[in-house]
This record gives C-alpha cells, sequence and structure tokens, in this order.
C-alpha cells in the first residue's frame, strides 16, 4: 500500500511540474540557435543586457547545432506552429539558407551596428543574414607529441608516411568544422582534385570523428597529434591560463573561413524587438564578449579583443572560402562523392 | 483473453497510433512523394547506389559480429548467475546493466580512455613488457565498434538468459543425470533447447540495437565505417532531402522489421513449457574443491572485470582529473552557479529530472509492454507474428528516424507537444515498450498452460487467475524488464533531445552539453553522476522487489 501512495506521489509531482511552464507574463523573443552558444557563448550576458533595456523575455532554443535547429525551424514553419522570431548558426549549416526564404531583408537603417561589420564579412549571398563573429578553420597539433619543425608545411604534406595515424578530422556531414575542412580541401585542390587528396590521406587518418568534441578529446587524451581545429584554439588555452601545450598553425598559411550570422525570420509579430536584438548583439559590449566565449573574432570592427588575442589568434595569411551560392549548389555532389570514396578502401 | 483486455488492447494501439505510427507515417509518405507527385525513384536510387548498397552490407556484417561476441562474453555470465551462489551476487547482477545506460558518446570516451593507443591498457602493458608501441591497436576499426557493442548488449544477454535459466524445471535435468549423461550433453540436448527462446530474444534484441547504433561507429570506427543511420542522418539532417532519407529508413524499417518477424516465426515454433514451480538449485561458487570449471569461472570473471569495469573506472579516473593533477574541482565546477548556463538549468534538477521521466516511463510502459506480451503470446489469430513484429516497431526505427518523426509529427505537428516533460515521457515510454514486450514474452511462453486452466476450472476469472497464477511466475522476467526500461529511460538521448526545451534537461543531454561546451572534466564527472544514480536505483529495484532471493 505504502509504495502504491509513493508511485502516485511521483505521478503528480510529475504533471505538475509539467504544467507549471505554462504561466506567461511579458512578450516573449523566442531565439532559435545552436547549443554551442547557449551553453558557453555570450547568450546569458545578451539575455540579460536585453531583457532590461526592453522590458521583454528572451527566449533561447536549439535543437543542437545549426543545422539541427534549421531542420527544426523548417518543420515547424511546415506545419505553421513556429513561435521563433530569429535564427542563428554557422553560414555553411545552412548555404541553401536563400532558397528557404526565411529573413527578412535587413539594412544598416534597421541596424545601425551593422556599419561597424566590414564589407567582405557580409558581401556574401546572405539575405538578410547579418554576421556577427568569424574565425578560421586551420590544424591544431600537440606540441608535446610533435616537433614545431616536424609539422606539415602543406595540406598535401599530410598524405606523408610520417603522419600515419597522426591525423583526427570531423566527419563533414554531421560536424560544421568537419564540412569546413572539406570546403577547404576543395578550395584547395579543385573539385577535379580534392578526392585525390582525401585518399591520399587515408593512412594518416586516425579516425573521422562525428564532432569537434570528440576529436579535441582525442587530441587532448594523447591519441593523435594533429587535429582540424580553431585558429583560435591556442588563444583560448592561453586564456584560460594553460601551458599551451595544444596550438593552432595554418599549414602554407592557408584556413578556412567561418562565420556565424543571425536573421530576423520572416512572419515574426515581434519584428522591432528582433531587430533591437541584432543590433545588440552587434553593439561592443556584446561583441567583446565574443573572443572569450566564443572563441571567435567579433564583427564589429570597433570591438577590442583581448591581450592574448593579439598574441596567439592565428589570422591565416591565405584565407579561403568558397561562395555560399557554390556551396548551396554542389554539397549534396561534394558530400556523396567524398562519403563513397572515404568508405571504398 | 477478456473482453475488458481487448478494450485496454484497443486503447493502447491507438495510443500508439497517435504518438509512434501517425508522425512515422509523416515521415514515410516522403519515400514516395516528391512535390505531390508518388515516385519509386528515391528507394530505386537507394538500392542501386553503390554507397548505400556498401552502408547496407556493412551495418548488417557489423550488427552480427557485435550479437556473437554479446553471446559470447554474455552467455557464460549467465551461466554463473543462474547457477551459483557467491556474495554480493545480487548487486554484481544489478549493476551488470550500468554499461546499457551510458550515453554512447560516454562509453566512447571510456573506451578511448581504457583500450586507445594512449589508453590504460597498452600504456601498463608498454611498461610492463617494455615495448616501443602500443601493443593492443583495436579501436578505430571494426574490432573496436564490436567490443564497444559488446560492452552495452553483453549484459542483456546475461540478464535475459540466466532470467529463464533460473527458471528451468531442474528435473528433467537430474532425469537425465541419473541416467548417467555427461554435463556437456545435458547442456547442448537439454539445456540448450529449452533455453533457445530465451537466447533467440536477446539475440533479436542486441542485433537490433546494434543494427541501428550510431554514435558508437562514428565514434570508435569514424565515417569510414558508416552505417545506414549515419546514411539517414545525412540525408535528413545535413541535406534536408527528406525524400531520398524517408527511403532510407524504409529501407532500414524493412529490414530490421524483417529480421524481427523471422525470429519471431522461429522463436515461435521452439516455444516449449520450462518453467517449474521448483526453482534451479544453486551451488556455492567459493566452496568446494577447485576444478576445471571452477578455474574457468575465474579467468572469465577476471577478463570480464577488465572488460566491464576498465572503461568505467577510466571515466570515474577522468572525472577526478584537472590538469594532469588529482582533483575534485570537476564535481565542484558541476554544482557551482557558474556552470548552470551549460545545462540550462541546475544539475540537481537535471538528476530529478532524469528519475522522475525514467519512473513514469516505466510506470507507463511496464503494464503496456505485459499486456501486448500477454496478447500476442496467447492469441492464436493468423498473422499475429506480423502484428508483433508491428507491435515491435519502435525497437525496430532508428533513433535518428524516431527523433525526425517526433519533430515533424509531434514537435511541429497538429498536436505539437514538444517541450513538455510529458511529451518525453510519452516518447520513453513508446521507445521502452517493446523492450518489455520482448523480456516478458519467452517467460510467458514457457508458463505451462495447465496452471491457469486449473484455476480456470476451480471457478477463478481469467482476469483472477492473471493475477494470482501467471504474475507471480513471470515476476523475475518483470523485474528484468523494470530495470532495462528504467535503464533505457535514463540513457535515451536522440528523442529528449528533439523533445526538449532550455530549463528542461536530463543527465545524458547534460552530459552531450558539457561535452560539446568542452567542459570535458565536468562531462566525465556528470556521467559519473549518471552511473552512481543508475547503480543506486537498479540495486534498489532488486532489493524492493519481494522475495528476491529468487530473483
Amino acid at each position: 500500500m505504502k509504495r502504491r501512495i509513493w508511485v502516485l506521489i511521483l505521478v503528480i509531482a510529475a504533471l505538475a511540474s509539467a504544467i507549471a511552464p505554462l504561466v506567461v507574463a511579458r512578450e516573449k523573443l523566442v531565439v532559435y540557435t545552436y547549443d554551442s552558444f547557449v551553453s558557453w557563448g555570450p547568450a546569458a550576458a545578451l539575455k540579460d543586457a536585453f531583457e532590461s533595456a526592453y522590458d521583454c523575455d528572451v527566449e533561447y532554443v536549439t535543437a543542437g547545432g545549426g543545422k539541427a535547429t534549421l531542420s527544426r525551424l523548417l518543420a515547424e514553419r511546415d506545419a505553421g506552429t513556429s513561435d521563433a522570431d530569429l535564427f542563428m548558426a554557422e553560414i555553411n549549416d545552412v548555404p541553401r539558407i536563400a532558397t528557404y526564404d526565411l529573413f527578412m531583408p535587413l539594412t544598416v537603417e534597421d541596424v545601425p551596428n551593422l556599419a561597424y561589420v566590414p564589407n567582405d564579412l557580409t558581401a556574401d549571398s546572405m539575405g538578410g543574414f547579418v554576421p556577427y563573429e568569424y574565425g578560421y578553420i586551420t590544424l591544431t597539433y600537440d606540441s608535446q607529441a610533435l616537433d614545431e619543425q616536424a609539422l606539415p608545411q602543406t595540406l598535401s604534406d599530410l598524405a606523408d608516411s610520417r603522419f600515419a595515424g597522426k591525423l583526427v578530422c570531423e566527419d563533414p556531414r554531421t560536424s560544421s568544422t568537419g564540412f569546413s575542412f572539406l570546403l577547404w580541401t576543395i578550395a584547395r585542390f579543385g573539385e577535379d582534385g580534392y578526392l585525390d587528396f582525401w585518399r591520399s590521406i587515408d593512412k594518416s587518418l586516425l579516425v573521422i570523428t562525428q564532432g569537434w568534441s570528440e576529436g579535441w578529446s582525442l587530441l587532448t587524451h594523447g591519441e593523435a597529434p594533429l587535429l582540424v581545429s580553431f585558429s583560435t584554439d591556442t588563444a583560448y588555452e592561453a586564456l584560460d591560463g594553460d601551458d599551451l601545450r595544444y596550438r593552432a598553425f595554418a599549414p602554407g598559411g592557408e584556413g578556412y573561413r567561418t562565420v556565424y550570422g543571425v536573421g530576423v525570420v520572416n512572419g515574426t509579430t515581434h519584428a522591432d524587438l528582433a531587430t533591437a536584438f541584432i543590433n545588440v548583439l552587434l553593439s561592443t559590449e556584446i561583441q567583446e564578449l565574443i573572443p572569450t566565449t566564443e572563441v571567435m573574432f567579433p564583427a564589429n570592427e570597433n570591438a577590442s579583443v583581448p591581450a592574448a588575442y593579439a598574441d596567439y589568434a592565428i589570422i591565416p595569411d591565405h584565407p579561403l572560402s568558397l561562395s555560399l551560392d557554390l556551396v548551396g549548389a554542389k554539397m549534396d555532389t561534394w558530400l556523396h562523392d567524398w562519403e563513397t570514396v572515404i568508405t571504398n578502401r | 483473453m477478456t473482453r475488458s483486455g481487448y478494450l485496454l488492447l484497443v486503447v493502447l494501439v491507438g495510443l500508439l497510433g497517435v504518438v509512434f505510427y501517425y508522425p512515422l507515417a509523416v515521415v514515410l509518405r516522403g519515400a514516395f512523394a516528391v512535390d505531390g507527385r508518388w515516385t519509386l525513384s528515391g528507394l530505386a536510387q537507394v538500392i542501386s547506389d553503390p554507397y548505400y548498397l556498401h552502408l547496407i552490407r556493412f551495418t548488417i556484417l557489423q550488427a552480427v559480429y557485435s550479437t556473437l561476441l554479446s553471446l559470447a562474453i554474455g552467455f557464460p555470465g549467465a551461466y554463473v548467475l543462474s547457477r551459483y551462489n557467491f556474495p554480493g551476487k545480487r548487486t554484481l547482477r544489478s549493476l551488470t546493466v550500468v554499461p546499457f545506460v551510458l550515453p554512447a558518446i560516454v562509453v566512447a570516451l571510456g573506451f578511448i580512455l581504457f583500450f586507445g593507443n594512449n589508453g590504460y591498457l597498452n600504456r601498463a602493458l608498454v611498461d610492463l613488457f617494455h615495448l616501443s608501441g602500443p601493443p593492443f591497436r583495436i579501436l578505430y576499426s571494426l574490432p573496436g565498434i564490436v567490443l564497444a557493442h559488446a560492452f552495452y548488449n553483453a549484459p542483456i544477454v546475461m540478464r535475459v538468459v540466466s532470467a529463464a535459466w533460473e527458471g528451468l524445471d531442474p528435473a528433467i535435468d537430474e532425469a537425465a543425470m541419473s541416467l548417467g549423461t555427461g554435463p556437456i550433453r545435458r547442456l547442448v540436448t537439454i539445456t540448450l533447447p529449452r533455453l533457445a527462446p530465451a537466447i533467440l530474444s536477446a539475440s533479436a534484441l542486441v542485433f537490433v540495437f546494434t543494427f541501428l547504433s550510431f554514435p558508437i561507429v562514428l565514434t570508435l570506427g569514424g565515417a569510414r565505417y558508416a552505417t545506414i543511420e549515419v546514411g539517414i542522418y545525412t540525408l535528413v539532417r545535413t541535406l534536408l532531402d527528406y525524400h531520398l532519407g524517408a527511403a532510407l529508413i524504409l529501407v532500414e524499417m524493412m529490414i530490421s522489421l524483417s529480421f524481427t518477424y523471422l525470429y519471431l516465426r522461429v522463436e515461435g515454433s521452439l516455444a516449449v513449457a520450462t518453467a517449474g514451480l521448483k526453482g534451479q538449485e544453486r551451488v556455492p561458487l567459493f566452496a568446494g574443491p577447485v576444478r576445471l570449471g571452477r578455474a574457468l569461472i575465474a579467468i572469465y570473471g577476471i577478463l570480464a572485470g577488465v572488460f566491464f569495469i576498465g572503461p568505467i573506472a577510466a571515466i570515474i579516473a577522468d572525472s577526478l582529473r584537472a590538469a594532469d593533477a588529482w582533483t575534485v574541482s570537476n564535481y565542484l565546477q558541476l554544482v557551482s552557479s557558474r556552470y548552470s548556463p551549460f545545462l540550462g538549468t541546475s544539475p540537481i534538477a537535471t538528476v530529478r529530472t532524469s528519475l522522475i521521466i525514467g519512473a513514469l516511463a516505466t510506470v507507463v510502459s511496464l503494464p503496456a509492454g505485459t499486456l501486448i506480451a500477454f496478447f500476442v503470446s496467447r492469441t492464436r489469430a493468423i498473422g499475429r507474428w506480423a502484428i508483433e513484429a508491428l507491435l515491435m516497431a519502435p525497437l525496430a526505427v532508428s533513433s535518428v528516424a524516431i527523433g525526425f518523426a517526433m519533430l515533424r509529427g509531434l514537435a511541429a505537428g497538429p498536436l505539437r507537444i514538444g517541450g513538455t516533460l510529458a511529451a518525453i515521457v510519452v516518447a520513453h515510454a513508446v521507445l521502452i515498450y517493446p523492450f518489455v514486450v520482448r523480456v516478458i514474452r519467452p517467460v510467458l511462453e514457457g508458463l505451462d498452460p495447465h496452471l491457469v486452466e486449473a484455476a480456470r476450472s476451480l471457478g477463478s476469472s481469467r482476469w483472477r487467475a492473471f493475477i494470482d497464477v501467471e504474475l507471480p511466475l513471470i515476476k523475475r522476467g518483470l523485474l528484468v524488464a523494470t530495470v532495462f526500461a528504467f535503464a533505457l529511460s535514463m540513457g535515451e538521448m536522440s528523442a529528449t533531445l528533439i523533445l526538449m526545451r532550455p530549463g528542461l534537461s536530463t543527465i545524458p543531454v547534460a552530459v552531450y552539453g558539457l561535452l560539446s561546451a568542452r567542459q570535458f572534466g565536468a562531462a566525465s564527472a556528470m556521467a559519473v553522476v549518471l552511473i552512481a544514480v543508475t547503480a543506486i536505483s537498479f540495486v534498489a529495484i532488486d532489493r524492493l522487489s519481494k522475495e528476491g532471493e529468487n530473483v
């Protein structure tokens, strides 16, 4: 009998906690974003700053990475049940963004802080998708396992037998970092040459991981000394007070540019609030949090970066990037050819 | 079955229809439709493209290897658990299920820490024998995947088979022994045939689980060893090609469902009445002369101990390390308010949410699964195997597909129940109940029908007979089902990730969040919390069950 009462209490407690969130108050701005922005980006500071300035509630919704959140947003939009006001992601996660007709067009009049974002970041045909941070995909090495002199001088060097089983990269299908690396190889070797490059590094690859986290874990647990990662890794180590064991480097001065953007979702009932939110995100106050929280470069050129960035964050001499239109048009073919080659050993 | 029984069944299936079959149908319709036109082009492409054919071949191959290894590791364990008594046996048995709840991402981490080229095992061997390189290069290849799958699934074999073994009527065995039949001959001709339904049941579960495995394959094998799941993920999450994705989901489902159907037919023909009123006699393990048998058990115990405890111990060690020193700072980080943004809530709330969801999902799925098991084991309707195969569908559909179906049909559809605790409980219950059916059904099949008939002839109602006769006899199976149901819910991540909202987080989701936020130490600490919470829960479930001695 006693046990039944406990079960009953459990059931009631569960029902109560399920119903509790239904009590609502102020106007609410719903931001669809990727998980790392919420977990370690400036999300909390941004929410506090915006809520106190505009007397509303900010709610972040994430379904995982940028791609996962986009597919949730599109599914909800198709069903007519989406309450998303804003959407944030890495642009290569959503290269066909223009075809979805997802965003309201925005100009400098709507978002005054857009004036401080350099043109080369906004030039791409992003249709209402406003960049707020950027960075570069490069390689990172374990300085206790590899000598600085022994590092690959170019991407092609990775095929050398001295790197056998030493490289970890991320799966371009599941990871934004991995996708940027694939685009890097296409930008570097061309559509005719990138598959040959991937064949040539088959022996050097220890494993192609699902995401960047797994790759970083392999690097830091001594499983492999080379990882496809971010050019700001050394700066992150320095900010964290670590001993700079893991250092980023740009082979041949190259790296692939990665840009994160935000847009106001078409059909929002809070267009003014949403536009104001983007302006706050682009304000120097929030932008100066980007290097320490997102470990990226702020898009607003007036925002200052910490000293560690000046010392350690690498800006490749020859940054590569492909146009978003090209990526959107070709990504299916590229990925399918890649997965066919990589599994056919 | 009585009329009220059927009524309950119809209600259950209707509920299933709303929360599972409807969303799945929404997705699968995409396999045949492009822009409103009907077509078979997607299916044709999937079964003709060399890449997808490669995926299908490899997926089946690794699942077969994984099932065989899980059986090889789990069966001796089931033997020891059901035939011997030793101190701490009940606790050990409760703990065998712990690997099963661990999120794949944590198991992968444990394997890398322990079996990796730079892992504890290799470093110990290098130090011990003064080797120049790691002798045990097993990860990042097919053997690594198979080994990790066995780590997950051997406990299923152990629990399911030992539950059936303990229920065997020893009288037949004793009769054979008295006639001078040797132990090996008795095992092969008497014990194995009677265990066949349980072994098949366990193998089928393991096969389906490994057939649908996703993060383990990706993390320990990498992209070069991709399975069908990876193909589906790429299509529906990366390329947003719902047509081809749905076609691949359909192919995957057809393979796992036809396998399920086939095995149900075989299992149905194998069912023999096995359960007697008298349980198997057990021998104390640490008494009596040391002979070959006990020596083999000792060797098995040591190997299994290293295999199962190694990766878990490695995670615990990892959670106690930061900046190359021993520390509890990872746990302090976990409770400090500074880290709450990673979880969207406090760690305590995360543990509480997991426990509440686990308990409720178990409470919902246990009677539902038992009732369905009762129905399928008692009915003689034509096509009952097809019906059961369909009822098993939630187990035979990949987590990627279910997540996608719930997104299209539940979170976004007209029902739109995403984001609430109730939605997660319902999703978990749907994912769990087929497991309950699988565990309970062989036990029910093994019951002597005369027992119920006797009760009926003495005037008790069908319901009364179920409560008084069958229920007590299937208690062992119910306990195993409860433990696994709870475990499945505690470890579930993909559907939870889709249905949750910020502020509502379970332990595996928190582990995942911490990992993607570079908080590796804290992630290991959170994983240890999961291990501890589930281990305590399992021991508690075992203790709570009355007459635990027989269970």
